[in-house]
């Protein structure tokens, strides 16, 4: 072979790889994270759970569960918006019949009194929603003894 | 003779190599720090409306639940009416159990009572494992 003179050499492929793409790759994760994150609506609700040590974790998806908010003067709150006690197993019906894996979380406030929750219970029976969960703070045995 | 050297001219661009670990560090840091609300409780499986089921008094633990949280434990037919606090109720229904597998929880709730205590009770009853619960209001 022969070498010609005037020939230019070949450039040499760049051995690093490019770094300052990596910074915009990471910064369009994040911005991804951070619009795609929802954040729950944090209810304006003064709502104290009660605690318990047998308190589980619910295998059920999101999906499924239903909400039922217990103020604590008594005030029920069904996806937010106020339902009368009365009216809680014609909200609930529906919703049951659209998905019969539907367990209703009841989050009541610790000191609504039973009455209002009897009620609750009679309701969603008369639903035909039978699975039942009550919300509750998981409690450490430690807590209970200095109780 | 040689020249004097050059200062070194600062150079006019951003170091940019460090930015993509400063914004991994930011996406790691939300990807940890970032919490999911869980759903968790107690269980419990409500009878059916129209389910209705006789059982002998015998295989009926009352726990009548009072306004002030004391627990009132009658076991079966006997009308004796034991005073107990709802912590002691874990301890109760494994001895009782453990005579009678048959046995049901009655959980018999005053309607003054806060849920907190019904909550209690239900927390010892599944805690000492207990399946069969009936939640009922306290006549």
């Amino acid at each position: 072979m022969m070498r010609k003179g005037g020939l230019k050499r070949k450039s040499k492929a760049a051995s690093d790889i490019p770094s300052s793409s990596l910074a915009d790759m990471a910064f369009l994760l994040l911005i991804f994270f951070m619009v795609t994150t929802t954040f729950r609506k944090e209810q304006q609700r003064e709502v104290v759970f009660p605690d318990a040590e047998a308190t589980q974790k619910l295998e059920e998806p999101r999906k499924d569960v239903l909400h039922v908010y217990v103020e604590t003067d008594g005030a029920i709150y069904i996806n937010d918006r106020l339902v009368p006690v009365e009216n809680v197993s014609d909200v609930i019906a529906p919703l049951w019949a659209d998905n019969r894996g539907l367990v209703v979380m009841i989050r009541s406030d610790r000191d609504v009194s039973y009455s209002r929750i009897d009620q609750i219970l009679k309701e969603l029976q008369a639903a035909g929603a039978v699975r039942v969960a009550f919300y509750t703070n998981l409690e450490q045995r430690m807590v209970r003894e200095r109780r | 003779m040689p020249l004097m050297k050059r200062k070194a001219r600062p150079t006019g661009d951003i170091p940019t190599s460090s930015m993509a670990d400063i914004a991994f560090l930011l996406l790691i840091f939300f990807l940890v720090t970032t919490v999911f609300d869980e759903e968790r409780g107690l269980r419990i499986v409500l009878p059916e409306a129209a389910e209705e089921v006789e059982v002998s008094q015998r295989n009926i633990l009352h726990l009548m639940i009072q306004p002030n949280g004391i627990v009132h434990v009658k076991r079966g037919e006997s009308p004796q009416i034991d005073p107990q606090p709802a912590s002691a109720i874990a301890a109760i229904w494994r001895q009782e159990s453990a005579a009678n597998p048959n046995l049901i929880a009655a959980v018999k709730t005053s309607p003054q009572a806060p849920y907190r205590f019904m909550v209690d009770v239900l927390d010892q009853l599944q805690l000492a494992r207990a399946d069969k619960i009936s939640l009922q209001i306290l006549e």
